[in-house]
């Protein structure tokens, strides 16, 4: 097991350098001019031009790709044009907050989802499965800008139950978690459904209600772990891309997550902070995705990790 | 089964109770009253859209950087109340000018005191303050407010290492000489970005200093989490008696408006930019003042002489008649707006008075027969800054050429891709607004109509671009507004370079209980004297 994730994790690295050269070449293929984004309205020639030398910009792109490779490989992705700090601490601020974002979204989204479609999948055409998949779709289909301010007035300014928005407390983490969790709970019950129909068809599920198990053992005990695969694999991408900020939801309920400030240092053509953000996400779905692999092998036995 | 999942909603719901239980407005303290009457006290709940990321306004051209700058630093002048009457901030009196208008003397006023308490303003933190912002290894953003004084150039390409243009009398007099007398320049000093450092402090704090600012201005910061909240606390050591009033100002981050007027309403926060859309309801509810002021701004459509499209002034006058001022901005900004007449805004000595309407009245018919004068002009072109979808603005303004017959293409460029194409002066026509930095004609017929214009307007009148040096030199004021008058009328009558549209008011929500903050023309407000009942 130690040996396949070494390996995986190796054979990540060209994945890694590929992302960061195309984000490199479209930052410099985009018109936009960081150190304008600097000065403002009063553009001034003579320190446009000596701010470009300071951050390096003068340089042939070949350099200043291989400079941010070079410290990039040793940890160190640069200091942002805009802020001057370290463009790690600036990722490092704003990932904890957004980790608690996605975790508590991501709660919310498995228990809701998949507890709503199994009893979907078990109780197929009843007036809760109708209802429970229109309510999905629903869900699906509602723009999340429009959720969270339906959210904010009713739970927020009418009943005054929770705080509009800010992230100081875990109170203020509920209404942002449910209604990004709402999202997602809507499309991992469509799959558990689904999933699930196709297991409890087969002849397994069968026999193991003509030997005469409890119609719980058949469903917790046999049908539930084979129907995870699929719906694994959805909840390790969504994970992931929760984990790389969401903007809307951190925009809307003044969070100051990944999302934001990958949006901000996009605006300010924040080269160093752009590079670092993006080389962040693909480390992040590389993990993600390496963790779903190995947990199917924990829920299917038959998948060997080679 | 039914008893677990009873059980379990009662403890969701206990814990919702328990939560809500919590919450409630923070920040709450009581008003006092001081020897004279006056009241005092409160702590200010206040919001700013988007972060500063720091507090060295040297370095930052963003508006939230000068309401910060605003309430940590002083500059040498500042605006009487919400009037552009300049008056002496850190200065015991208004400067001396000499004749020929280069020479400026200056005097502090004595025993002016820094956040620490121990540090003194003197003079040389004026002149260390000045070269820092004109420094060539620096990062200091905004150095056309220093420009004009003697020996700036010549210290900005590092060729001198101090500059000339700098006396020093005594640690509280001293002079500022100007290559050329330049009549703005002291509305130059009252720009929150001219703000007065400490060299010493400034110093000692090396790369910290824009984390851990210290002024002499009448709030001090207490604590800063990037995007999230700025707290500010009373400067005891505040050179004026009795100011501030408020005991502090509690910022939060809050970027989307209708996340901001939620708390605004909930009363979590104590003043709101109100949305347009919204600002019938919040006036008709009663439950607030709504503060409003003038504010220097004007709204354009700019059309890029230098580009063939426009090259005759039938066209441009023709877009100059289709537009119909007054209904765009009664739908866009309803009673915020005021229709222009001018691009200086009205009340700046030195803007254009002619008439009482707009330089071009609405008039589709004479703007008809022009554009049929002039055949086919194909289709036109103009940009849009940034943007996910076509502004209503320019719909407007598409649809009205479009009476007229005239055909308008908008293309959205990203903002820093359209901040970029605007240097190189490659903007084929658009739709903006310019908010002034200070109160003079010239910061707008300069910044847009000069030789080295920067906003795309390809304007190239010989004799208007050399009366625009003239005036920015003149001393003599009558002569130099009457210059401006003369300018703006030849830009926007003669040659429709631009089309002014509306003036925006400034306008703040706040709640009952919160008074005398000042909104100021220019956009910076201030809460020396504010306090909460």
């Amino acid at each position: 097991m130690a040996g396949y994730i070494v390996r995986r994790l190796i054979m990540a690295l060209p994945v890694l350098v590929g992302v960061s050269l195309i984000t490199f070449i479209l930052l410099n293929v985009v018109p936009g001019d960081p150190v304008l984004e600097m000065m403002g309205k009063h553009v001034d020639p003579l320190t446009l031009e000596k701010v470009r030398e300071q951050l390096g910009l003068n340089d042939p792109l070949y350099v200043q790709f291989g400079r941010f490779l070079f410290n990039a490989l040793r940890g160190d992705l640069g200091k942002s044009f805009k802020t001057g700090q370290p463009v790690t601490q600036m990722i490092m601020d704003t990932f904890p907050t957004t980790v608690k974002l996605a975790l508590s979204s991501a709660f919310v989204a498995i228990v809701l989802g998949i507890t709503v479609g199994i009893i979907s999948a078990v109780k197929q055409y009843s007036f809760f499965d109708h209802a429970a998949m229109i309510t999905a779709l629903a869900g699906i289909s509602a723009p999340i800008f429009w959720v969270a301010v339906v959210a904010q007035l009713v739970f927020g300014l009418q009943l005054k139950w929770l705080p509009i928005s800010g992230y100081s407390s875990p109170k203020h983490m509920i209404l942002p978690a449910v209604v990004l969790g709402i999202r997602f709970a809507a499309s991992i019950a469509r799959y558990t459904r689904s999933a699930f129909l196709e297991v409890i068809r087969q002849d397994f599920i069968r026999t193991a209600r003509a030997k005469g198990l409890a119609e719980r053992a058949v469903i917790f005990g046999h049908a539930l772990k084979n129907a995870m695969i699929p719906v694994v694999t959805i909840i390790g991408m969504q994970i992931s891309g929760l984990l790389t900020g969401s903007l809307l939801t951190e925009t809307i309920f003044a969070i100051p997550g990944l999302g934001r400030l990958s949006i901000w240092a996009l605006s300010n053509r924040d080269f160093p902070l752009v590079q670092g953000i993006v080389l962040f996400t693909a480390v992040v779905f590389v993990i993600g995705n390496l963790i779903v692999d190995i947990s199917y092998a924990f829920l299917d036995p038959r998948v060997r990790l080679q | 089964m039914k008893k677990k999942v009873l059980a379990f909603l009662l403890v969701v719901l206990m814990i919702t109770a328990v939560l809500a239980g919590c919450s409630g407005p923070k920040n709450q303290s009581t008003p006092q009253e001081g020897a004279g009457g006056e009241k005092s006290g409160g702590i200010l709940n206040d919001y700013f859209e988007s972060d500063p990321n720091g507090f060295d306004v040297q370095e930052s051209t963003l508006i939230v950087s000068y309401h910060l700058a605003r309430h940590i630093y002083s500059t040498l002048l500042r605006y009487k109340g919400d009037t552009l009457e300049l008056e002496p901030e850190l200065l015991a009196k208004m400067p001396e000018i000499s004749p020929d208008g280069k020479t400026y003397t200056f005097e502090l006023k004595k025993g002016i005191k820094f956040h620490d308490g121990t540090t003194e303003l003197v003079a040389d933190d004026v002149k260390f303050t000045i070269e820092r912002m004109l420094d060539p290894k620096g990062k200091g953003m905004s150095k056309w407010l220093f420009e004009p004084i003697l020996g700036a150039k010549a210290f900005m390409e590092g060729k001198a290492s101090s500059i000339e243009g700098f006396k020093k009398i005594d640690d509280y007099k001293f002079q500022i000489i100007l290559e050329k007398p330049y009549a703005p320049f002291l509305h130059n000093l009252a720009v929150p970005a001219a703000s007065i450092y400490s060299e010493k402090l400034v110093k000692a704090a090396g790369d910290n200093w824009r984390l851990n600012p210290v002024g002499t201005g009448p709030f001090k910061l207490k604590s800063y989490v990037p995007n999230t909240e700025i707290v500010l606390e009373k400067n005891p050591y505040y050179f004026e008696e009795g100011l501030p009033r408020l005991e502090g100002i509690h910022y939060r981050i809050v970027p989307d408006a209708t996340t901001a007027l939620m708390e605004f309403e909930n009363g979590t926060l104590d003043v709101c930019l109100i949305p347009v859309n919204e600002y019938q309801r919040i006036k008709d509810s009663g439950k607030y003042e709504i503060l409003e002021g003038v504010a220097l701004n004007t709204y354009y459509f700019i059309m890029n002489l230098s580009d063939p499209m426009w090259s005759d002034v039938r066209l441009r006058k023709a877009v100059a008649m289709a537009i119909d001022k007054e209904k765009l901005v009664e739908a866009l900004y309803g009673p915020r707006g005021t229709v222009a007449k001018s691009f200086v805004t009205p009340g700046i000595p030195g803007a254009y008075e002619q008439g009482t309407g707009p330089a071009y009245e609405y008039n589709p018919e004479e703007a008809k027969k022009l554009v049929k004068e002039l055949g086919n002009v194909g289709k036109l072109q103009a940009w849009q800054w940034g943007g996910e979808r076509i502004s209503d603005a320019n719909v407007a303004i598409q649809a009205m050429l479009k009476e007229v017959g005239l055909d308008l293409e908008i293309t959205i460029m990203e903002s820093a891709a359209f901040r970029q194409a605007r240097s190189e002066g490659k903007i084929p026509a658009s739709y903006g607004n310019w908010w002034a930095d200070i109160p003079d004609p010239d910061n707008y017929l300069y910044t847009f109509f000069a030789r080295t214009n920067q906003m795309s307007s390809g304007y190239k009148n010989k004799e208007i671009q050399d009366l625009l040096e003239k005036a920015r030199y003149e001393v003599d004021m009558e002569k130099r507004n009457e210059l401006y008058r003369k300018i703006e009328d030849t830009i926007i009558r003669e040659d429709v370079a631009i089309v002014p549209l509306f003036h925006l008011k400034n306008l703040l929500a706040t709640q009952k209980n919160v008074k005398n903050i000042i909104l100021h023309p220019t956009g910076v407000n201030i809460y020396t004297y504010a306090y909460k009942e």
